[in-house]
């Protein structure tokens, strides 16, 4: 026994030396699940960040770039170890987490060690509002997301009901209670049902045909695109009346193709993402260097957080986190989410529009901003 | 909406679940009636024949048998699906439960337990992390009864899982080999005595517990129309409750606990508040095992077997 | 002999193959061979040389291998050392550690004996008393949930909301071991099962008091008071445990408390009753044991443990969520006290850091490790299975089971 608790102790030492490297190489961690249930999405910003530096080149100053993948599991505990992990090994900065409950707790360790923090997806509010100096949002927050279902539902759709449903974690329920927040406030539009799911439940049409007796003018999905996708088909069985509306977790080539016929007409919210020649050439890229057919939603705030990073760095002339978080905060970046540009928060201003499925594609149809269709 | 056909669409819903977790829930009473061995890689292997199902499914639809032969395609599907399925519990119980045969039962739980967890990543490796669709074979088409609306792919679901269960109870109950089986469940010692191949027998539950899981598997793949990796735990949560509840080692106590975890589970979503739909399935377990300690159609103290 | 272990060794292949190759080379559009073949590879490697181990074994005698088995020899070695030495080793090394790693191996330590403090817990329910508990996780998250609750609602420090944590855990060990009472074996799993899933919902549904799926956050670090002279005078000076390091000697001192504490119940009265329980019920209630009260007492104590962990993984974390208390946190747990070896104390102590330390190491290799941690975790049971290290007990009824053997052969 002893025996076998000095080989672990030489592996672990060899495993935590093993960071120490060459100086100038800046290292850039990601922190996203790579296992379990999220790791496609995980993956997908670990994917984003690398092909971030494969395109951005050479970077002045600095003899390599290295990205360094920590893997959160969507769980606090591990998220502080991956974090700690890479404080280690000398990251400057790190791109992560995915779900809002890892991200939260892994903010403490890096925010005391001066890293800077760009989330390519965690949009609970609570996080910016701390009053972390180096923790920077790429997607928009839960509430400006609600924000734009509940301008639609009550300008364009001009809804008088409306059903939720979420399945009780940290980011949906977040997006239904700022629903219900603003629909009250407004008052136009009557929330007549607030019904329930299991994340990882196959079958929903006991509160779907719960939901097709008060048959509301719009039901919204407040879910993932597992439970997404075959929603939308039980509903379509049911053959229900109602709009049926969702979010960006939704909004993924695997909610088409499960989807199928029945997905025609879901109404999603999404960042606004302009077509530009940038984003255009980050597809064929990433398509390429990962062999992808299609390209997961966190990817592209991964690669745009990767390349403003590293934009960020060759303007500010070095990576010491004070002068690159103003460096970050005082200009405004290129992206292929749109222009990043961030608040004193750390939030951008960004905004989600409507888009709607029609012939198995997500086809943009409203601004909320504006008013108007697209 | 009627309120009558409220209350038939849901109790169609609650039967249509209900007999998915039957399903399943009788690879886990037989395996348990057997070996008393809570076979928790069972949901694994529901979740490999679903996986076997698309594979061969995809590949006739790509040949265009779908539309020309359609029951053929659907025989071979279910056909493919649990007889790989079989195999795979067979290698199972060989490789990580018969040696442990006479050993701790929390040996051989935590073996269970380790197969699931190699099962489960083993096929998020190989197929994927994210949802894999199945071909759509049935439409939204049914027929409505007073306002109740039953499609034509549940009609087929149910009426399968019911043409399976009753076969399998002829199987237990008219053949040799069902006898052998009940026999080894009741008295292994004795049933050894008497001449009967109890290795056999163990193999003979291994294939048709999970070949049922399979086609359950497929089931799911087809009605809900897309299959993931980790898709086994809910159901097998469900379907051990479903087991457990109508009595472990029981064949008709599984089907009618998953009915009943089913109806549950459906008419409290359907009538309360849903978020509170699987607190309910617990409590409800936790009260029927306290007030019948051997489940509804259990066989007394399970224990005292050696 | 050797044909008997050539013709398993064929069996077994042809089984992993159809075990592995599908399920690893498959997929609906291309089929990968590489991959598949590596794995398999892989297996029969392992396979191979468990067969030369076992031929070479034979050809030492058959009785030599009767004798002494690797695990009993090793365990025999250890026990020649005198305990008070190897247990001060190991406390020096645990005391230094946090001197020569760096904070992520610290975090790592740190994890290591919560897990540790939670086996040895649950080492009560599951290893001593032999009731099966697959909901563990749920008094660790009682605990975490009553410190977080009593810090942020009402400001109470973590040495006063401690003891309030570890009386709420031990009140609801009681609420699901009253029900379990009439059960045996296997039915109880359901039951636990379902009681740590029923806690995790209601934390998850009860957003008022719980904040929900939000989870909580802001929960102040454990404070120590000592006396110093400062501003002239003698005043009480607040130290807050707040590094790594810090964290990490409050967790050891927990984890020895724990471990004390559990040992000197493993050898009183009440330790050697639970056993009986194990063993034989009926037979113990008929000697006098009052099993309810045993058993009850089993999961209330189990269940004060987990809280006190609980308690202290939300005041490091500063942040609960429902999420973190999920199924597979039970089993894992549960792993630990099997694999070391259900009522051994160093047992739980050494699966502890494997389970929890090993696969943190080799999380490069990231969706493999999970593979191999439950191919490991089948195989380790099938070789072993009384665990790494039996308990005493056990290893005594080992050996006079193999004299029995031994004295029929003859």
């Amino acid at each position: 026994m002893k025996k076998i608790a000095i080989v672990i102790m030489c592996v672990a030492l060899i495993a935590g030396f093993h960071g120490m490297a060459a100086a100038k190489t800046l290292k850039i961690g990601t922190l996203s699940p790579l296992t379990g249930p999220y790791a496609q999405d995980g993956t997908d910003i670990k994917q984003g960040v690398l092909t971030a530096v494969k395109v951005f080149g050479k970077l002045p100053g600095f003899d390599k770039v290295e990205v360094l993948p920590g893997d959160s599991a969507c769980d606090g505990g591990k998220a502080t170890m991956a974090a700690n992990k890479l404080i280690n090994s000398g990251v400057q900065v790190v791109v992560g987490a995915y779900c809002s409950s890892a991200t939260e707790p892994a903010q403490i360790p890096l925010m005391d060690a001066k890293i800077i923090m760009i989330t390519p997806a965690s949009t609970n509010e609570r996080l910016t509002q701390k009053g972390y100096k180096y923790f920077f949002r790429m997607p928009p927050r839960d509430d400006v997301q609600a924000w734009s279902t509940v301008q639609f539902l009550e300008k364009k759709l001009k809804a008088k009901t409306l059903a939720l449903i979420d399945d009780k974690q940290t980011y949906t329920a977040g997006l239904t209670a700022n629903i219900t927040k603003f629909a009250k406030k407004d008052n136009m539009i009557k929330i007549v049902a607030h019904e329930f799911i299991t994340p990882g439940d196959s079958d929903f049409t006991a509160v779907l045909t719960k939901l097709k007796r008060l048959n509301p003018d719009a039901i919204y999905m407040g879910v993932y695109q597992p439970e997404g996708s075959k929603m939308i088909r039980q509903a379509r069985k049911l053959d229900m009346k109602s709009t049926f509306i969702s979010e960006d977790a939704v909004y993924h080539p695997k909610f088409l193709e499960v989807g199928g016929k029945a997905a025609e007409g879901v109404y999603l919210t999404f960042a606004k993402a302009p077509d530009s020649p940038e984003r255009r050439a980050f597809e064929k890229t990433y398509k390429k260097m990962w062999n992808a057919k299609s390209i997961g939603s966190y990817a592209y705030y991964a690669y745009d957080a990767g390349m403003m990073t590293l934009a960020a760095i060759k303007k500010a002339g070095t990576a010491d986190p004070d002068q690159l978080e103003k460096t970050i905060r005082e200009n405004t970046w290129p992206g292929i989410t749109g222009k990043i540009k961030f608040d004193s928060k750390g939030d951008r201003k960004l905004a989600h529009i409507i888009w709607v499925v029609k012939n198995n594609k997500f086809v943009p149809y409203w601004n909320p901003i504006t008013g108007k269709d697209l | 909406m009627t309120s009558t056909g409220f209350i038939l669409q849901q109790l169609v819903n609650a039967l249509f679940l209900g007999s998915i977790y039957a399903l399943i829930a009788l690879g886990y009473t037989m395996v348990y009636g057997i070996i008393e061995l809570i076979n928790f890689a069972h949901g694994e292997l529901f979740t490999a024949g679903a996986f076997i199902g698309l594979i061969v499914l995809s590949a006739l639809q790509s040949v265009g048998w779908v539309d020309s032969h359609f029951i053929l395609t659907m025989v071979i599907v279910f056909a493919m699906a649990m007889a790989y399925v079989a195999v795979l519990g067979v290698a199972l119980e060989h490789v990580a439960y018969r040696p442990l045969r006479d050993a701790s039962r929390l040996a051989a739980i935590l073996s269970a337990l380790g197969m699931s967890i190699f099962l489960s990543n083993g096929m998020m490796l190989s197929q994927g992390v994210s949802d894999r669709a199945y071909p759509s074979i049935f439409g939204a088409e049914g027929i409505t009864v007073m306002g109740a609306k039953i499609t034509n792919g549940q009609i087929f679901i149910i009426l399968l899982a019911v043409a399976l269960m009753v076969a399998l109870q002829l199987f237990v109950h008219r053949t040799r080999l069902g006898k052998a089986m009940r026999a080894t469940a009741q008295n292994r010692t004795m049933s050894r005595m008497l001449g009967i191949n109890i290795d056999q027998t163990i193999r003979i539950t291994f294939i048709i517990g999970p070949a049922l899981g399979a086609a359950a598997g497929v089931m799911v793949g087809l009605y809900y129309g897309a299959v993931r990796f980790d898709m086994g735990f809910i159901f097998m949560i469900k379907a051990f409750a479903a087991a457990i509840l109508g009595g472990i080692g029981s064949i008709p106590g599984a089907m009618i606990g998953g009915l009943i975890i089913g109806g549950v589970e459906v008419l409290w979503a359907a009538f309360l508040p849903s978020a509170w739909k699987d607190v309910t399935t617990f409590t409800l377990l936790i009260l029927v095992l306290y007030f019948k300690p051997s489940g509804l159609w259990g066989q007394g103290d399970v224990e005292v077997r050696v | 002999m050797i044909r008997q272990e050539i013709k398993k060794l064929a069996v077994y292949s042809v089984f992993l193959a159809i075990l592995i190759l599908p399920m690893v080379g498959f997929r609906t559009t291309h089929f990968e061979a590489g991959r598949a073949f590596k794995v398999l590879g892989l297996f029969i490697a392992i396979l191979v040389a468990n067969f030369v181990a076992k031929v070479v074994r034979s050809r030492r005698g058959e009785d030599q291998l009767q004798k002494v088995s690797l695990g009993d020899r090793i365990s025999l070695r250890f026990a020649e050392i005198p305990k008070i030495y190897t247990l001060g080793l190991l406390v020096a090394v645990a005391a230094v550690f946090p001197l020569l790693a760096d904070n992520y191996m610290i975090d790592v330590g740190i994890t290591c004996l919560i897990y540790v403090t939670l086996g040895l817990g649950l080492n009560i329910v599951v290893g001593l008393c032999g009731l099966l508990d697959l909901g563990y996780i749920a008094f660790y998250a009682v605990g975490a949930y009553t410190y977080a609750l009593l810090n942020l609602r009402f400001g109470v420090s973590f040495w006063a909301a401690l003891p309030a944590g570890v009386l709420m855990g031990m009140f609801l060990g009681c609420v699901i071991g009253y029900p379990t009472l009439k059960m045996r074996g296997d039915y109880l799993a359901i039951v636990t099962m379902g009681f740590g899933e029923i806690i995790r919902l209601v934390l998850n549904n009860w957003d008022k008091l719980t904040a929900g799926p939000n989870g909580l956050f802001g929960m102040q670090k454990p404070t120590l008071y000592y006396p110093g002279f400062h501003d002239g005078g003698l005043h009480l000076s607040v130290y807050s445990i707040k590094t790594l390091p810090a964290l990490y000697y409050m967790i050891l001192i927990i984890a020895l408390l724990t471990l004390v504490g559990i040992r000197r119940l493993n050898d009183s009265r009440i330790g050697r009753a639970w056993v009986a329980v194990r063993e034989d019920e009926t037979a113990a209630e008929l000697s006098g044991v009052p099993t309810t009260w045993l058993k009850l007492l089993a999961y209330a104590l189990g269940a004060g443990f987990a809280a006190v962990a609980g308690a202290f993984f939300a005041a490091k974390l500063s942040y609960v969520n429902p999420n973190f208390f999920i199924f597979m946190e039970s089993c894992i747990v549960l792993c630990i006290v099997v694999l070391g070896g259900s009522g051994s104390i160093p047992g739980v102590i050494v699966a502890g850091f494997i389970l929890i330390a090993v696969p943190e190491i080799f999380r490069e290799l990231q969706n493999y490790r999970m593979l191999a941690f439950g191919a490991i975790m089948a195989i380790m049971m099938v070789l072993k299975p009384d665990g790494l290290i039996p308990a005493r007990r056990r290893r005594v009824q080992m050996a006079e089971r193999r004299q029995l053997a031994g004295e029929s052969n003859e």
